[in-house]
């Protein structure tokens, strides 16, 4: 109950502050780039979306989201949130309120996955509605005549959800310890860029690198067969863990707060 | 008056090794009080008002509020303090109203005392203005609703007059002493004047180089200010007088003047008879009060 009120105090921060915005553009981006090229330039497109084209685009869509969009968007908003508190000289009077350490620290970071949540659903919504519209706009489309694949696009949003568990508790825990966001999002960039230059380089080690793995379970969409989970995912939730008790407990023992 | 609410003992806190910032504190807060927590900056007042709403470690010492030990029942002793520590902690994008509505819940309290509060500070018209927009009186006055809102039994405000312009410092006093007075709401208030201290509180402790050399009631600080009166004396032949009154008064020569300590009227009249009837022309005769204002510096500087 108390932890429910604290994730709604939480939530009653984020009202107008940028990482609503943040997901909203984050979700709305591809959706929007897809529709406008779709529309204005069918062109060869509407041979190559004629076999399957709700998976075509869902896969276009997500390649680069996962590849890029995604990583970027987990820096921000983890991030963004805990800067409310640093930027207006908040975390005082978070910490003189009657909540414990553990309420503060788990409903802050449950805040973010909610936006994160939040900019999925999005994602998906605009994603349906622009193959609906694009359809409605250029009728050679068969968008209005195929029905979605539900179980795909389930597996590609949990198994991406999972992917991003441990980038989150690690760029949580970086924007909790640095009061200056210059820091977590430095530091998450270069991560993110090392990880795209290890992917080219074909490491063989890349699944055991966090800042990939949105782009590896995309990937591994492309299998027919094998476990739900891949040994990254297990990873991630492996990360997920370790992390998330690495910044409570910094968050706990750390002398001074505030 | 005779229960205490913050009570710690032998406080010590060091931000680095070897260099006390509180050396022994023993605070004792009693309960319906407002007690003036006077300091030259640097001296530790925040460092132990941070200690006592657990901002910081406590590294030895107790300390207990309400009678409880704060380290095991720091959220029980929190929902019952409301504060304010240095600048205010509002959130820039939000306005009064979204402000105290993420404290509301947190403290269990009902939606109307909102309104409540906002009247209470004079900011129920503010509308969607958000808080980033107001003067630093009405941030900081946001900052007392929201330490208010909840009702407390004890109040710790740090410098809450900080920064704010005359009247502002007028309305912050006049709200603290009427919530003493009306609700009982025990305060324990910062400051760095002396003055500001002198009209609102009923006990006062003065910390200096991260100990604390005097707690008490203020009169008895003001009895402290009269054991260090004197009386001047200008006369027509300042060595004779001297000398007639340095045996039995204890008189100086000071500045020109013939100087002893004040003790009553009636010694003041005594010493003036002794004066005419060795026929000395008195010129000036009047008993000085040391101002609070030297007390607090000769109390801070004499212990170095």
């Amino acid at each position: 109950m108390n932890f429910i009120i604290s994730t709604q105090s939480e939530l009653l921060k984020t009202k107008r502050t940028a990482s609503f915005w943040l997901s909203l553009a984050g979700a709305a981006l591809i959706p929007t780039i897809v529709f406008l090229h779709l529309t204005l330039d069918p062109g060869d497109a509407v041979k190559t979306f004629a076999a399957d084209p709700w998976k075509r685009i869902f896969f276009s869509a997500w390649q680069i989201l996962a590849a890029l969009l995604l990583p970027m968007y987990m820096i921000l908003i983890c991030t963004l949130i805990p800067q409310i508190e640093f930027k207006n000289n908040t975390w005082k009077q978070v910490f003189a309120s009657p909540q414990t350490v553990s309420n503060i620290f788990f409903s802050k970071f449950l805040t973010i996955h909610l936006m994160i949540l939040f900019c999925f659903i999005l994602f998906n919504v605009l994603l349906i509605l622009s193959g609906v519209l694009i359809n409605l706009i250029s009728p050679e489309f068969t968008f209005l005549q195929r029905s979605l694949d539900w179980e795909t696009i389930m597996r590609l949003n949990v198994k991406t959800y999972i992917s991003i568990l441990g980038i989150s508790a690690i760029q949580y825990w970086l924007s909790l310890r640095f009061k200056n966001f210059v820091a977590p999002v430095g530091v998450g960039l270069v991560l993110i860029i090392g990880g795209v230059v290890a992917m080219n380089l074909n490491w063989v080690h890349i699944y055991k690198y966090p800042y990939i793995y949105p782009f590896l379970s995309y990937d591994s969409m492309k299998k027919t067969s094998g476990p739900f989970l891949e040994n990254h995912e297990w990873n991630s939730i492996g990360y997920f863990v370790f992390f998330m008790l690495v910044g409570f407990l910094d968050m706990k023992l750390r002398k001074e707060k505030g | 008056m005779d229960t205490t609410i913050i009570k710690t003992a032998r406080l010590n806190f060091s931000f680095a090794k070897g260099q006390k910032t509180l050396q022994d504190v023993n605070l004792e807060v009693p309960k319906g009080s407002i007690y003036g927590f006077l300091g030259p900056n640097g001296a530790g007042k925040t460092t132990t008002l941070r200690l006592l709403l657990g901002l910081l470690k406590n590294q030895q010492g107790s300390i207990e509020i309400f009678d409880k030990d704060f380290t095991k029942s720091r959220i029980e002793v929190l929902k019952n303090v409301g504060s304010l520590i240095e600048q205010p902690s509002l959130y820039g994008h939000l306005t009064a109203t979204e402000n105290l509505q993420i404290y509301r819940r947190i403290y269990g309290v009902q939606k109307f005392r909102i309104t409540h509060v906002l009247k209470m500070v004079g900011l129920e018209g503010t509308g969607n203005k958000k808080a980033k927009q107001f003067s630093l009186g009405m941030k900081q006055r946001l900052s007392i609703a929201v330490a208010l809102l909840h009702q407390p039994e004890l109040l710790i405000l740090d410098e809450p007059t900080n920064g704010l312009d005359p009247n502002g410092i007028i309305e912050t006093r006049e709200l603290l002493k009427k919530l003493n007075k009306e609700h009982g709401v025990t305060i324990l208030v910062s400051s760095h004047i002396l003055a500001e201290i002198e009209r609102m509180a009923t006990h006062v402790g003065i910390i200096h180089k991260g100990k604390l050399l005097f707690q008490g009631t203020l009169p008895e600080l003001q009895n402290m200010k009269n054991k260090q009166s004197f009386i001047q004396i200008d006369t027509n032949n300042n060595n004779a007088a001297l000398s007639l009154l340095s045996a039995e008064y204890g008189a100086e020569s000071k500045n020109g003047y013939v100087v002893l300590p004040f003790k009553e009227k009636s010694v003041t009249a005594a010493i003036n008879r002794k004066l005419v009837e060795h026929n000395i022309e008195v010129h000036l005769l009047q008993p000085q009060q040391n101002d609070l204002e030297q007390l607090f510096i000769d109390i801070t500087s004499n212990n170095n």
